[in-house]
């Protein structure tokens, strides 16, 4: 595992953006960053870090206050990932030859089954907790996923 | 031989479960909670799956995320370490039916070893000696009365599913029994879900010697002699060693042949150890087995060369032992203290960021710990943080050694059982190798 850099800005310097800290991380091949400016705080996370090509995981904001500090309209901060609420195998469909229930772009109601996350020959229905759009789609389908891993992106819709 | 195993386990347990593996060349897969994410059992496994949240109940005692676990990463064989779901006979036949291997014994020895009336039955059957107590659970406060009475006081009242020093109440005189019943019960309901309780003789100036078994499948059994746990404080354990001081080479023989007893008698298989009671005479009664690898096994580990661990994954893919008794050999003296997170005067847990860590070194000093600058000992999981062991010619060279490995040691940032290990080496007792269960409660 690659070793954790906590990077800080000096005060007074405005916070990057996610998408800034997502192209550092890339960058630099990090698995794992954590920027503080002025309260502000953004952690990116990457699942498989040195392999090529793997998305970055944004994590959640650690803080409240980053989610109104990173606002801006190119920024993915203001985007909810749905995260597993347990270890298992994740999959888009039902059954292996149904349509997914849902793609990217979609719009989900609360409660609206969004994957199954299987343990233990038992499917999990994952459900939205709110309404919103699908952004991105982070798991691909039969992949394992862990604990707290982010499965989706979700733009709130209020 | 296994390829990949999954550890599901934390803190010093994982880490040498994964350095037995590494030198086997097996893969390892460490299931872990959040508050684990950043540990170094986590660093070091090949890989790692988040399992749960920080409760255990939730991530390290789930067992359907554990074996989910051990499903996404093809794992064939599950390490339960010690504590958490080692001696849990349930999990154990889950891992079978998965077609999983559990590194332990069979779910049906954990299970006649876990209920401790059924475990004093066979070790009786089995020609070990018990301590004189009820036959099985009693059926009320009457019963428990009537029996101390005829035994004589003092007894000890123990919950029939308890361990780790919970449900069990000491009483002196009739006046206590019925009051110590009941605190018992409601303890024994509450922490393993079974109010049974049992009543026992009390042995005075007690001594706890265990003695150290391995079994293959093929029904070979050996010990690898003893270890002195007498050092204990609430019935926690702080300092064994290896060979017992003092004890009569008849009286060693003796438990060797009723371990081994015991074993036989649920065909034991991997590393397990069998507990006794020996008092001022040297008479020696049987406790109960632990059926998994002890917090202190690697003082018989320094003694005997044998790696336990190792030996517990060889068995559990089929290998034989491969060795008999007599190339079992013993050399010098081991001790090991272990460190806890916490206050060493009050005994209570200490959690916190452990800012700076300089673990001892030199001659004969072994160190198994998770720590590591920067670490954050977390508030959900038991206080030990390091075992601190040394190995030396003779029980005197053991001691200084450990004072100088102590002495050495330096852990910021959290409070340490350290400065009452310290103590304790320099107690007249201690060195005179007199330690008795009850004695150090009171004079430390």
């Amino acid at each position: 595992m690659a070793a954790r850099r906590p990077v800080r800005t000096p005060g007074g310097v405005a916070p990057p953006t996610v998408d800034q800290v997502v192209d550092l991380a890339v960058r630099h091949n990090l698995a794992e960053i954590e920027v503080e400016a002025d309260g502000t705080r953004i952690r990116v996370v990457r699942e498989h870090a040195p392999a090529a090509g793997a998305a970055p995981r944004v994590e959640a904001p650690a803080t409240p206050l980053a989610q109104a500090a990173a606002a801006p309209a190119e920024s993915t901060a203001h985007l909810v990932p749905v995260e597993a609420p347990m270890v298992g195998t994740f999959y888009r469909a039902p059954k292996p030859d149904a349509s997914p229930f849902v793609s990217e772009g979609d719009v989900v109601k609360e409660g609206q089954v969004l994957c199954i996350v299987e343990a233990m020959k038992l499917m999990n229905e994952i459900e939205a907790k709110a309404a919103g759009r699908i952004v991105k789609i982070l798991v691909d389908n039969g992949q394992p996923v862990e604990f707290g891993q982010s499965l989706f992106l979700m733009e709130p819709l209020r | 031989m296994f390829h990949k195993i999954l550890i599901a386990n934390r803190g010093e347990i994982a880490l040498r479960v994964i350095r037995a593996c590494r030198e086997m060349g097996i893969r390892t897969v460490i299931a872990h909670s959040t508050a684990d994410a950043a540990s170094l059992p986590v660093r070091l496994a090949d890989e790692s799956v988040c399992i749960g949240p920080p409760e255990a109940r939730s991530s390290y005692l789930n067992i359907p995320s554990i074996i989910s676990a051990a499903a996404i990463t093809d794992s064939e064989a599950i390490h339960p370490g010690y504590g958490l779901l080692s001696e849990n006979a349930a999990f154990a036949e889950i891992c079978r039916a998965c077609g999983i291997t559990f590194i332990g014994p069979s779910p049906e020895a954990i299970r006649l070893m876990g209920d401790k009336a059924q475990a004093r039955e066979m070790a009786k059957h089995a020609g070990a000696p018990v301590v004189p107590g009820s036959e099985g659970p009693l059926a009320g406060v009457d019963e428990a009365q009537s029996l101390a009475d005829s035994m004589g006081y003092p007894v000890i009242v123990k919950a029939a599913a308890g361990g780790g020093g919970r449900g069990m109440r000491i009483v002196r005189e009739r006046e206590g029994l019925a009051r110590a019943y009941a605190t018992c019960q409601a303890e024994a309901g509450a922490a393993f879900g079974s109010s049974e309780l049992y009543l026992e003789k009390f042995v005075e100036e007690a001594r706890h010697v265990e003695v150290q078994v391995l079994g293959d499948k093929n029904g070979m059994r050996l010990h690898l002699g003893e270890r002195d746990c007498s050092v204990q404080r609430r019935h926690q354990k702080l300092l064994e060693e290896s060979p017992g001081p003092n004890l009569a080479p008849e009286t060693r023989a003796g438990l060797y042949k009723a371990a081994l007893a015991v074993a036989h008698s649920v065909n034991y298989v991997s590393a397990g150890t069998v507990e006794f009671l020996v008092d001022r005479q040297e008479q020696f009664y049987f406790i109960e087995m632990n059926t998994r690898i002890q917090v202190e096994h690697p003082v018989t580990e320094m003694v005997t060369g044998i790696d336990l661990v190792r030996e517990q994954i060889r068995i559990a893919s089929g290998e034989p032992l491969g060795y008999r008794q007599n190339a079992v050999r013993f050399t010098g003296h081991a001790i090991e203290c272990r460190i806890n997170a916490e206050d060493p005067e009050h005994f209570v847990p200490s959690p916190g960021r452990v800012t700076t860590w300089i673990p001892p070194g030199g001659p004969g000093t072994r160190v198994d710990s998770h720590l590591m600058a920067g670490y954050t000992v977390p508030p959900h999981y038991d206080s030990l943080i390091a075992k601190i062991i040394v190995h030396a010619n003779n029980r005197a060279e053991a001691i200084a050694r450990m004072h100088r490995a102590l002495s050495e040691t330096v852990i910021e940032g959290v409070k340490t059982t350290i400065p009452y290990h310290l103590k304790l080496l320099a107690d007249p007792a201690f060195v005179a190798g007199e330690s008795t269960l009850a004695r150090l409660e009171q004079s430390l």
